[in-house]
């Protein structure tokens, strides 16, 4: 029950950072959103590279930047860096943020595991 | 008149013929597409539905995966992948007005982008279900199916949707303007 009220106050609390992603995700529960959502297509694994390119070091790294992955013309040109604010609006609808992306994901539209997968995500360095 | 010449006919004008069972079949489409590409389906449709046949979360998650590849397979079939049976003329610098067959079809894929991006979007996710299920249920075939049909889904994406689109823009820019 504690565990249910803290991460109903942390959502709340993060929705009213305007701009800002949640920060407070599980990253536990992260990762199976991961597995059941994105692992089809990506590798947590240095250097291997799948349909997409390898997520391990993906929080801040720059956009169309892993070595031997050949990107859209939409990635190549978003010139972003994957910080979690930017990973969340991503996530939450990837063509929307990055027009031309050829990751073929319709996105996480519910911001607490958004928040849970970019707590994963950070952990994969 | 020979049974076959019989529906080929048929075929040709464009009707569609009742079969022995009783079941009304659909007329074979006036335009073809590529061969290695309707050995691609073929397998890819057989492979989906003997996974869906299977026991368990594994069957159960082919199914959803079966029900989304034929309806966007039937679309390809219809208007996606035709035009790209032009491609060997057009790389061999040859136009011709016959071509123009392709034109609404490619005109079509242009104003559909987004619903086969969409279409890819939601076959890759039924499919990242089931590597889930395959996984679990240690059944490495109906993993490998599942992950080698993704990259299949991208190629789609990377090279064929945009090829057809180059097929029309080749096509807009070299007929007559009566076409």
């Amino acid at each position: 029950m504690a565990f249910w009220i803290e991460r109903v106050a942390a959502v709340a609390a993060l929705s009213c950072l305007s701009g800002q992603a949640a920060l407070a995700g599980d990253a536990g529960a992260g990762k199976a959103v991961f597995t059941s959502s994105c692992s089809i297509c990506h590798s947590v694994q240095p250097g291997q590279n799948k349909i997409g390119p390898t997520l391990f070091g993906v929080v801040g790294r720059k956009t169309g930047s892993v070595a031997g992955y050949s990107y859209s013309p939409g990635n190549q040109a978003a010139n972003l860096t994957w910080d979690e604010p930017t990973l969340d609006k991503y996530l939450e609808s990837p063509r929307a943020m990055v027009p031309g992306t050829k990751m073929t994901y319709a996105g996480v539209k519910d911001a607490t595991k958004r928040a849970d997968l970019i707590a994963y995500l950070a952990t994969v360095k | 008149m020979h049974p076959r010449i019989f529906l080929a006919a048929l075929t040709l004008g464009g009707a569609a013929w009742i079969t022995p069972g009783g079941a009304a079949a659909q007329p074979a489409p006036d335009h073809l597409i590529p061969q290695s590409l309707q050995i691609e389906h073929k397998e890819t449709l057989e492979q989906i539905t003997a996974l869906a046949k299977h026991k368990g979360p594994v069957g159960v998650a082919a199914g959803k995966v079966l029900v989304l590849y034929k309806k966007h397979a039937a679309r390809e079939d219809e208007f996606i992948f035709p035009p790209l049976t032009l491609l060997p003329y057009l790389a061999d610098g040859k136009v011709t007005p016959d071509m123009a067959w392709a034109l609404p079809m490619t005109d079509r894929v242009k104003a559909e982008q987004e619903q086969i991006f969409i279409e890819h979007t939601e076959i890759t996710e039924a499919l990242n279900g089931l590597v889930v299920a395959a996984t679990k249920a240690h059944d490495n075939d109906a993993k490998e199916f599942a992950e080698s049909a993704a990259a299949d889904s991208l190629n789609d994406l990377e090279i064929l949707v945009p090829a057809v689109l180059m097929v029309g823009d080749t096509l807009h820019s070299k007929l007559p303007a009566a076409h």
